[in-house]
């Protein structure tokens, strides 16, 4: 087990370094130089001026020397400052990835929550009416765009309940409450598809193991349907379910950044969102880092966990 | 995966094709209802010229934000323009990206595929899929605006980004496809025959390739849709006035209370369409792979 998580590490930590480099090296091959760039809404810069900023962000260095003091940089945590304000990179993520990290587990929650019940019954109730409607909602709930979903959830839900999110976002240790229903809405448009998803994988793994001899024999010796499901036909069902939520991860957090910008809470999503806007290339460059390492660790975890579920994992090649 | 053919020689491709479109209207009720909703969409944005009642970017000074009626059927928004119009056109823009999306994207990544996983050997084989690995580390929409950031928002370059979003996908699906065929014994007794690569990967590669890739293909087309759409409502995809639904949803958001038809109806029909090539790609899959149970 230990190696199996070590060689995951290991595999993960270069994948990281490999988003990295990409970012970096796309950052710097585009044409048109970044200093120009920044540099471009000021009237009257100088030649001198280009190139002393130039000097003052080593961009007159070799590639590969500025590469590999971005690199060293950024294992440090250092991923440089701010164009807009002068604000270190990693303290701006810092300070708004929790939110993110937040709203994103509060999505899975409800996904996770909702799609399970969903997909028993769906199974359980095989091809009755209910199943059908369910199977329709689940593929509905995989189609629709979650920020359309959003939009009408804000507007419509508000109407219906005369009720709106909080205008100003508050951190869950200023007051909670305000804050869970806040990320509420945003993580129930988020949440929906991997409802939809587990839903429709729980079902599918489900019918094939209700199916299997081993199900036959529990159900010979009389134990009672709700013990044949949930506690022999769910064990050996839940190992798909729990490759849905490694797929979900990219989705989910690629998710928040549309929703963040459409219910105003100031995440990650929201941070990079604005600084592709002001063309403020080292938060753009730190954040992205930031999301392949999010996304990199928490498939590892979601690794392992099926590891631990299904010892004969470990053991395959990766 | 493959599906064993029984038919007798002389039979024709077209209709043999024919056949396989009547057994698939046959098993598949929901994929045919789903591909018939693909084809009014198709003909809808092919013709929009011929259907939409008004210029999709003409303002109606004297008809702002009306609701829908017999002379503006979806209601006009903002600028007095009329959305059925718009949401006709942005149908076009949508389909017209996604599928110039799947012949840039789609085929880099199938090459990449079928180049990995048929002669990759150790080492070009784990490079490629690092890079391949590397490209789906980054959540779909942060890559899109990365690239948007670099390259700046255009049509163009909304392509370019939905490419890199799709490659590693139809890279998985053809290097896996590949992988298989390249031990099948059929091909092993092709390459004894002295067949070269090229014909090998044009009787047995292309033929096996074909049923995933369609599935993929499907698939693929909603992420792209949604996709384009969620990062034109960002304002970082097709700029205005170029109708999109990406960006209609985003000129629609601020008049939510007051004008809902100018977000209810672009995304709408995105849902739908979305729908129709998720559960048309559902049924592909069935259809050619009946064993697995979905």
């Amino acid at each position: 087990m230990t190696e199996y998580v070590i060689r995951r590490l290991l595999y993960g930590l270069l994948v990281v370094f490999l988003v990295t480099v990409f970012v970096f090296l796309a950052l710097r091959l585009i044409p048109g130089d970044v200093v120009r760039l920044q540099l471009a809404d000021a009237p009257g810069v100088t030649e001198e001026q280009v190139d002393r900023l130039a000097a003052e962000l080593g961009l007159n260095q070799p590639l590969f020397t500025q590469l590999g003091t971005f690199l060293a940089d950024a294992v440090r945590g250092d991923f440089g400052q701010s164009f807009q304000d002068g604000e270190q990179v990693t303290t701006l993520i810092g300070e708004r990835l929790p939110i993110t990290l937040q709203l994103g587990a509060m999505a899975v929650l409800f996904g996770v929550l909702a799609g399970i019940p969903l997909g028993v019954l769906s199974a359980v109730r095989r091809n009755s009416w209910l199943d059908q409607s369910l199977r329709l909602v689940s593929v509905a709930g995989i189609s629709i765009p979650n920020f359309w979903l959003g939009l009408l959830m804000v507007t419509y839900l508000a109407l219906l309940f005369t009720w709106s999110p909080p205008l100003v976002y508050q951190g869950p240790t200023e007051d909670l409450s305000s804050n869970l229903v806040h990320l509420a809405l945003p993580a129930l448009a988020l949440g929906t598809s991997t409802m939809a998803s587990i839903a429709r994988m729980l079902r599918s793994s489900l019918l094939e193991v209700l199916h299997s001899n081993f199900i036959r024999t529990v159900r010979a010796k009389g134990a009672s349907e709700l013990r044949v499901i949930g506690k022999h036909a769910m064990r050996n069902s839940v190992v798909p379910v729990f490759s849905i939520l490694g797929l979900q991860v990219g989705h989910i957090l690629g998710g928040t950044v549309i929703l963040e910008s459409i219910f105003g809470i100031p995440g990650m999503g929201m941070l990079i969102f604005e600084s592709v806007q002001m063309r403020d290339y080292p938060v753009v460059l730190g954040c992205v880092v930031v999301y392949g390492a999010v996304f990199v660790l928490i498939n590892l975890i979601v690794d392992v966990c099926y590891g631990v579920i299904d010892p004969r994992i470990r053991y395959a090649r990766t | 995966m493959s599906t064993l053919d029984h038919r007798p020689a002389g039979t024709g491709r077209l209709t043999s094709f024919g056949r396989g479109l009547l057994r698939f209207a046959r098993t598949q009720p929901f994929g045919s209802i789903a591909l018939g909703v693909i084809i009014i969409f198709v003909l809808a944005a092919l013709f929009a010229p011929l259907i939409a009642p008004y210029d999709p970017v003409a303002q109606h000074r004297d008809a702002i934000q009306l609701p829908p009626s017999g002379e503006f059927w979806l209601g006009t928004d903002d600028l007095g323009r009329d959305v059925f119009s718009r949401v006709l056109y942005g149908a076009r823009t949508s389909l017209l990206v996604a599928l110039a999306t799947l012949a840039t994207g789609g085929v880099l990544g199938s090459v990449i595929g079928i180049f990995s996983g048929y002669f990759g050997g150790r080492w070009i084989d784990s490079v490629l899929q690092r890079v391949m690995d590397t490209l789906m580390a980054i959540p779909g929409i942060v890559l899109l605006l990365f690239v948007a950031a670099l390259l700046g928002p255009s049509v163009r370059n909304t392509i370019i980004a939905l490419s890199l979003l799709v490659i590693p996908s139809f890279n998985r699906v053809a290097r896996g496809q590949m992988l298989q065929i390249r031990e099948e014994l059929y091909v092993t007794a092709a390459r004894a025959n002295g067949c070269g690569v090229l014909r090998i990967l044009r009787t047995h590669g292309l033929p096996n390739l074909l049923a995933p890739m369609l599935v993929v293909m499907s698939l693929m087309l909603a992420i792209v849709m949604i996709a384009e759409s969620a990062l034109s409502f960002l304002g970082v995809g097709t700029p205005p006035p170029t109708p999109s639904w990406g960006l209609m949803l985003s000129d629609g958001s601020r008049y939510m209370e007051i004008a809902p038809w100018m977000v209810v109806f672009p995304g709408g029909m995105l849902a739908v369409a979305v729908l129709a090539f998720n559960l048309l790609g559902d049924a592909l899959r069935d259809f050619f792979d009946p064993k697995q149970i979905r």
